[in-house]
């Protein structure tokens, strides 16, 4: 790739320089913590984050971990460490990248993180989380607790949601109680209603700015969101994290009513589907070359969790354990192959996009899932450009970068074409 | 007969409801010699092998029999993979069994009405009655099944039934009709009471474990090179009969009980846990060698083999893993290293 095409054309918000420090402040939590001998968690994404929060316990994202890792170009070192420990090359990047973490002893700052009280994974977004923390759980010799999340598939009735629901309902309390146990803290209803209460919050900032994303020019790139995510998955429950999302998105409103445009020059409006390659951020630059913004990544929104319109925040403040069951069968990013086109084809007509990218990740086989059939789908049924490109949430070794470039060459002169129609 | 086809990468589907209804549980199994194909249009080629034959073998066309198909929770695989197939299918009775991850008693209840539900539907569906009684029924009918197989399986210990032989027992008796199982398996008990061991000198008495290995060629190709497969935990074996369902409680929660509490898979939770059912059987059937065989892209398996090559180390047994793709001819590319594998059984 030419220094020329990599150049940074986007415009970060100022407000989004924030997260560094709120970050910082997560993983100063967590050494203290562990230096206190305070109770401490890992959890996987797609998790009750929350529940730890309530029961003082504090979390620990090692999927966050792993990306810091990539971001910071040393995902692949720790990745090989993990395959000579006789993990296969084929095997989760995020899984690897932690395994070589933890055995290399890395720093936080690196990707490293720090031997738990407990684990607490669900198979909710993937039956990996599981098997990473029972891994990493037998080799810390510390107990696990997984949430085990019925599937809901393309023809999944009423009747089956509702067992589904119920079956949820009673591993949550069975996981209040397990943290009990672990750690000698109570649930206690007052500190739940706060944490809820900020969690919702903190979803409904991140959901307004995503609104603001449906301008024309879009104020907000990737630069925003992709990093903007991760209080998303570590601080649920706690303010500071809405206080930075409040200053973006009145900044963001700013440039709104301005006009202005996180690119200089709007030309296609992009969704990106996937995890994000996070060791090769710059491919984001290259789209921007050619007047080209992503306004829409069904992962990043995901993750505000709070989008099933049967969940209030009256039904979350009364009944807690109730709304997280239902949040966590009709979650975003596992939707269904049906309900995912349908959802797909809406968000391109709301936040008027003109072509969707597909990340084919080589190690996440379940986000990989489906793709072809929803891609195949978009373009017929509802007429959207559409590119599958592959490779590797964390894994540069499975990306390449000059293939790539290509595909997106032809990709905006599909979308020219297009457009001119 | 008509027939229901079961997807299940961990035969935790309860044929006996199947077999209540009157109909044929038949278990897909793949067909290294299908030409992959139509499958690239859905499934990339870095998923599993072994689900993405499947596939191309169901989109080819499937046996006119087959009028509806149950897919259960076994991996990431079938979870993802079933809406694929409801796109692709023309059936109109498609179910997922979500049979729990975990073994509680909360899992129990959840899988019991996961089971009630399949009944409702296939009533519902195909304008019949599955009653406990016709349930009860299949429960002895299987289970009769079961201590056939089990008591057969031990003749491949006295080194009278080759693993290839076996192998291709059981893969019959969860794709026929239950009675000409029942028949089959009662003459074949017949023929090995009166058989004589065969030689046994140079052949290296090993346990199979890994993916639900379903191509008998591949154990005949074991055979070739001097092995003798004398017990496995597969589900194209032991894990399909070696516990009995309770003929004495309740059939619903009795099947739920039977499936949650068979030995342990690598799909399920705590999966290391198939150590244990592992080690008890090297000790029990005297095994000289583990050998671990992962389907291409198999990720349960795949986690779970550093954890078993590090305790088969502590145990002192010979332990190879192998990874196959979907293909005959790759099978003898791996002859190098079954041998090497020999010898230091040997030794």
């Amino acid at each position: 790739m030419s220094e020329k095409k990599t150049k940074k054309t986007g415009k970060m918000l100022n407000a989004t320089y924030g997260l560094k420090n709120i970050m910082g402040r997560h993983f100063l939590a967590i050494e203290q913590a562990f230096r206190e001998g305070k109770p401490t968690a890992w959890a996987t994404s797609g998790s009750p984050v929350e529940y730890l929060y309530v029961m003082g316990v504090q979390p620990m994202l090692p999927e966050n971990s792993a990306t810091v890792a990539a971001a910071q170009k040393y995902s692949k070192n720790f990745i090989e460490i993990a395959e000579d420990e006789g993990y296969s090359y084929d095997l989760c990047s995020y899984f690897k990248t932690n395994v070589g973490a933890v055995v290399s002893k890395a720093e936080m700052s690196k990707g490293g993180t720090r031997k738990p009280t407990f684990m607490l994974s669900t198979d909710v977004i993937c039956d990996t989380h599981v098997n990473w923390f029972q891994v990493q759980a037998e080799r810390f010799n510390v107990p696990h607790f997984t949430l085990d999340i019925p599937h809901v598939v393309s023809n999944t009735n009423k009747r089956q949601y509702d067992y589904f629901k119920k079956y949820v309902q009673e591993q949550l309390h069975g996981l209040v109680d397990f943290i009990q146990e672990v750690t000698g803290n109570e649930y206690k209803e007052e500190k739940a209603k706060e944490v809820i209460n900020n969690s919702w919050d903190l979803s409904m900032v991140w959901q307004d700015i995503y609104n603001l994303r449906k301008e024309i020019p879009c104020p907000i790139s990737t630069r925003d969101t992709f990093g903007g995510l991760f209080p998303l998955f570590c601080m649920p429950g706690l303010k500071e994290p809405i206080k930075l999302y409040k200053r973006m998105y009145k900044e963001a409103k700013q440039r709104v009513d301005n006009g202005i445009g996180a690119l200089k020059q709007e030309k296609y409006r992009l969704m990106f589907e996937g995890i994000p390659f996070w060791h090769s951020l710059k491919f984001f630059s290259v789209l921007e070359q050619w007047g080209a913004i992503i306004v829409y990544e069904p992962y990043t929104y995901a993750f505000s969790k709070y989008m099933n319109p049967n969940v209030t925040k009256e039904y979350l403040l009364s009944n807690p354990i109730d709304a997280m069951s239902e949040l966590l069968l009709s979650f975003w990013y596992v939707y269904d192959l049906k309900t995912r086109i349908k959802k797909f084809a809406e968000t391109v007509e709301q936040w008027n996009i003109d072509g969707v990218i597909l990340h084919e990740n080589l190690s996440c086989r379940p986000n990989s899932c489906g793709l072809y059939d929803l891609k195949r789908h978009l373009m017929d049924d509802f007429n959207i450009p559409c590119l599958i490109i592959s490779g590797d949430m964390n894994d540069p070794r499975k990306f390449n970068d000059l293939q790539v470039t290509n595909q997106i060459e032809s990709f905006m002169e599909i979308l020219e074409k297009s457009k001119k129609r | 007969m008509k027939k229901i086809g079961i997807f299940d990468s961990c035969v935790d589907t309860p044929e006996e409801i199947i077999l209540a209804a009157d109909f044929v549980p038949y278990r897909f199994f793949s067909d290294p010699t299908v030409e992959i194909d139509k499958v690239n249009e859905h499934i990339p080629p870095t998923h599993c092998m072994w689900t993405r034959n499947l596939l191309e073998q169901a989109i080819n066309g499937l046996d006119k029999d087959i009028i509806g198909i149950i897919a259960s929770h076994g991996c990431d695989r079938t979870n993802r993979e079933f809406d694929i197939w409801i796109e692709c299918i023309n059936l109109d009775f498609m179910f997922f069994l979500n049979t729990p991850l975990k073994n509680d008693e909360t899992a129990l209840k959840f899988f019991i009405n996961d089971m009630k539900e399949l009944i409702f539907q296939m009533e519902e569906y195909f304008n019949l009655k599955i009653t406990p009684a016709n349930i009860k029924e299949a429960i002895r009918k299987m289970n009769q099944i079961r201590s056939f197989l089990k008591e057969i399986s031990e003749y491949r210990s006295k080194m009278i039934l080759k693993g290839s032989e076996f192998h291709a027992l059981v893969k019959y008796a969860q794709t026929q009709d239950k009675d000409e199982v029942l028949e089959k398996l009662s003459s074949k008990l017949e023929e090995l009471k009166n058989k004589k061991p065969f030689s046994n000198d140079d052949l290296k008495k090993i346990l199979l474990t890994g993916s639900d290995i379903d191509d008998t060629e591949l154990i005949k190709y074991l055979e070739s090179l001097g092995f003798h497969v004398i017990i496995d935990d597969l589900g194209v074996g032991t894990r399909y009969f070696w516990n009995r369902v309770d003929e004495n409680d309740e059939p619903i929660r009795a099947l739920a009980k039977y499936h949650l509490n068979k030995p342990i898979y690598s799909t399920k939770f705590p999966s290391y846990k198939r150590f244990e059912v592992l080690k008890n059987l090297i000790e029990n059937y005297n095994v000289e060698g583990v050998i671990n065989i992962a389907q291409k892209f198999c990720e349960p398996v795949l986690y779970d083999h550093p954890y078993l090559s590090k305790k088969m180390k502590e145990l002192g047994i010979p332990y190879l893993f192998i990874e196959v793709t979907y293909n005959r001819e790759s099978y003898k590319q791996l002859s190098t290293r079954f041998s090497a594998f020999a010898e230091i059984i040997s030794r």
